[in-house]
């Protein structure tokens, strides 16, 4: 049998699109309704999806109240809880939830996982991040945020523990920032281990999720993108004795999909229209990372900008977009704050096919992480359109062939 | 009376592991029987024949029942408290209003050593610490006015900036900005329960607590211990109906269901507490012998409520704030 496709929904609330909870068809109330989740999984349940993907942060993630105020992501539910209610409304799909190792422990980390993966029958699954929003630190006490190298090596020691606890075993742990003594109170995982997913892409994350992910969710806009993380990624496992299918590596893509090409375009307007300038235009800020973009005209040319020190490459990138495409403040704004860097494609299903097949065999991906731009609409038409010619062309699965996420993602079951 | 029910999943027995569908059942029968409660705890001091953490299992079972109040123990030990207090208010939006926190008074070593604190915390610093502790998780359930989420499409204006409040604690354990990224409970907060207390402890419980559960003693004592809590309330300024006194009691297999009842009835009749809270072992002879004898016995002597009256566990308690008052 030729490998398929490994297909993620990345439910997030309202949608991915930054204005996707005002979409006449959105909704609104995502963030405080179950049973919101409840259909969402099993329509991705029902189109034979991998897993649910959900993301995380303690704590708001704008930290000006009146932009935060604008979107819909001030609040909505801890992921482990909803992840645990969607076990039992479920039976085969994967649960995935992002938990940051700077604000947690292992052994209470390892322990709610298992738990999850109990409840689920072996379909969970823990996307490993560290924290770099101030934001989230000021909610963990006053020393403020940690340099990105000792943030990793947290990262390291914390996968290593919990690795040890899913193994069963004791870990006997006195290390740098985690002291933990005894195996688990919970049975072993009907998987082996609960499936460990990564999503840093900087060199210190790549070599982490080398020697233990188990999926990587990357960001890569280009084809030549892709498939430069991906070939750099499967080359590093053999240092750590892994065979390369042992990582299942699945780039987010966020499509707004329909019958027809013009539609497609039309839906995509339309939520793009939806971006209040201020909120795009926040969002263009902190991608060139400077404050005081407000101050020049919407509609006039991003202005020379002093060299960054944050994010120089995404800097770089927005300024030569600007310049290439002649777009105002404005334009840039939009269209940077629609997929937030993700790969987007706005077409029909066979349009969006092709793109996925593309990269797929071009050897750039395993499988993706689809982001529906705004709930439920988008992953409707993704799972009645797009997964139905994925199938035609023998690129996925029409049914589950077992009942663990392990078994879905074709994973070796840990010793 | 107010009635709770106790099962603590991790007591290893070496029974066969109660499953969810075998957990979620003894609960819908707890559900059809108006029990106000149950409360999961997970605290094996050993190994555990169950599979389940207690707010994991809580959500689960959050999705397949209706009416109950769903409590889980989790300890200030194993959660920092921005972390804790996110779990329950989703715990609580998740079950329509149902669900309480059991914070655990007393430590256990076993969790300091396994949570990075291997010489753990006197007792004095345990008691300070968690006083601040709870003081922010109760803060931050209440970051957000009832009112905030606008929802407002065609405006833009998905909450009120002015409703969102945040936190800014900064104190001898803890610092915490907020405010929390979870929306403010039906019940306006989830319930505070307070276990594990020892006297010295009477005086935070009456402060914060909305639940206190007790050990049982003579009913002398614990009319005497009743007296003395309802007072300190009122001294600490709350009203003494808003602080709900429980006292445990432990059952075994062996126990005649008429026996029980009458021990109960004596307890009520005495005014020595608001309700009972009944421990459970996680053994499935127990369990089904609750459910199947004891329960139907209660309801006959008219001493738990035919039906609940609200939706949310503050209204099965008669405590105040939620949707429905």
């Amino acid at each position: 049998m030729t490998a398929r496709m490994k297909l993620g929904a990345f439910l997030w609330a309202t949608g991915h699109h930054i204005a996707a909870w005002r979409h006449p068809k959105a909704h609104v109330n995502a963030g405080i309704d179950i049973d919101h989740y409840i259909q969402l999984a099993r329509t991705a349940e029902a189109a034979k999806f991998d897993m649910i993907f959900c993301e995380d942060a303690a704590g708001l993630r704008e930290a000006n109240v009146g932009i935060a105020s604008q979107t819909s992501r001030s609040i909505g539910f801890e992921p482990i809880s909803l992840l645990s209610a969607l076990a039992v409304q479920t039976s085969h799909i994967g649960l995935v939830s992002t938990a940051s190792t700077s604000y947690n422990e292992p052994y209470g980390l390892a322990r709610t996982f298992l738990s999850l993966d109990h409840l689920s029958g072996g379909r969970a699954g823990w996307n490993l991040v560290t924290s770099a929003s101030p934001i989230e630190a000021a909610n963990f006490g006053s020393t403020g945020l940690k340099p990105h190298a000792d943030r990793y090596e947290r990262a390291r020691e914390f996968a290593e523990v919990v690795t040890r606890l899913w193994q069963g075993k004791a870990p006997g742990h006195d290390g740098q920032s985690f002291s933990v003594h005894d195996p688990l109170d919970l049975p072993r995982s009907p998987q082996g281990a609960p499936v460990m997913v990564q999503a840093g892409a900087s060199d210190v994350g790549r070599d982490l999720a080398a020697r233990t992910a188990d999926v990587v969710f990357t960001a890569a806009q280009t084809f030549e993108e892709a498939k430069a993380f991906y070939d750099d990624l499967k080359g590093r496992m053999a240092a750590y004795g892994r065979e390369p299918d042992d990582i299942k590596i699945m780039p987010g893509v966020s499509p707004v999909v329909a019958e027809t090409e013009a539609e497609a375009r039309e839906k995509h307007e339309e939520l793009q229209a939806l971006i209040p300038d201020d909120v795009g235009v926040a969002l263009l800020s902190s991608y060139l990372s400077i404050s005081d973009l407000g101050r020049y005209p919407i509609d006039g040319p991003l202005p020379e900008l002093p060299e960054s020190e944050g994010m120089k490459s995404r800097q770089a990138l927005v300024v030569e977009q600007s310049r290439r495409d002649g777009l105002s403040i404005r334009q840039l704004a939009r269209h940077f704050a629609g997929a937030r860097g993700h790969w987007r494609i706005v077409g029909t299903a066979a349009q969006v096919a092709d793109e996925l097949q593309a990269r797929f065999e071009g050897g750039a991906a395993d499988g993706f992480n689809v982001m529906p731009s705004y709930l439920p609409g988008e992953l409707d038409a993704f799972a009645t359109l797009v997964v139905p010619e994925l199938q035609r062309r023998g690129l996925f699965r029409r049914d589950y062939e077992g009942r663990t996420l392990r078994d879905h993602l074709g994973l070796k079951r840990p010793a | 009376m107010h009635l709770a029910i106790s099962l603590d999943i991790a007591a290893a027995t070496g029974e066969a592991v109660l499953d969810f569908s075998r957990i979620s059942k003894f609960v819908r029968q707890a559900e059809a029987a108006g029990v106000d409660m149950v409360a999961i705890s997970d605290t094996a001091d050993g190994l555990s024949s169950s599979p389940f953490e207690a707010t994991t299992l809580l959500a689960a079972l959050a999705t397949v029942t209706n009416r109950i109040g769903l409590v889980a123990t989790a300890s200030t030990i194993a959660h920092q408290p921005y972390n804790l207090a996110r779990r329950f208010a989703s715990l609580d939006i998740i079950s329509h209003g149902r669900a309480g926190w059991n914070a655990m008074m007393a430590q256990s070593p076993r969790e300091a050593a396994n949570f990075s604190r291997p010489e753990g915390f006197s007792d004095t610093d345990f008691r300070r610490r968690s006083e601040e502790y709870i003081g922010i998780v109760q803060g931050l359930w209440q970051g957000w006015d009832a009112d905030a989420l606008l929802f407002d499409k065609s405006g833009g204006r998905f909450h009120a900036p002015e409703k969102m409040h945040l936190l800014d604690h900064k104190g001898e354990f803890f610092s915490v900005r907020g405010p929390l990224n979870v929306a403010r409970s039906p019940q306006d907060t989830p319930v505070l329960v307070l276990s594990g207390l020892s006297e010295a402890d009477f005086d935070i419980a009456v402060r914060t607590a909305d639940v206190i559960l007790l050990e049982s003693g003579s009913v002398e004592s614990a009319k005497a211990r009743f007296d003395d809590l309802k007072r300190r309330a009122t001294a600490a300024g709350r009203d003494p109906d808003a602080v709900k006194v429980l006292t445990n009691i432990s059952l075994t297999a062996e126990d005649k269901p008429a026996a029980t009842a009458d021990r109960l009835e004596t307890q009520f009749r005495a005014r020595s507490c608001d309700g009972f809270n009944i421990e459970l072992p996680a053994q499935r002879s127990a369990i089904d012998d609750f459910a199947d004898r004891i329960l139907p016995e209660l309801g006959q002597r008219g001493l738990v409520r035919e039906s609940y009256r609200g939706t949310t566990l503050r209204s099965h308690l008669g405590l105040a704030g939620g949707g429905d008052q």
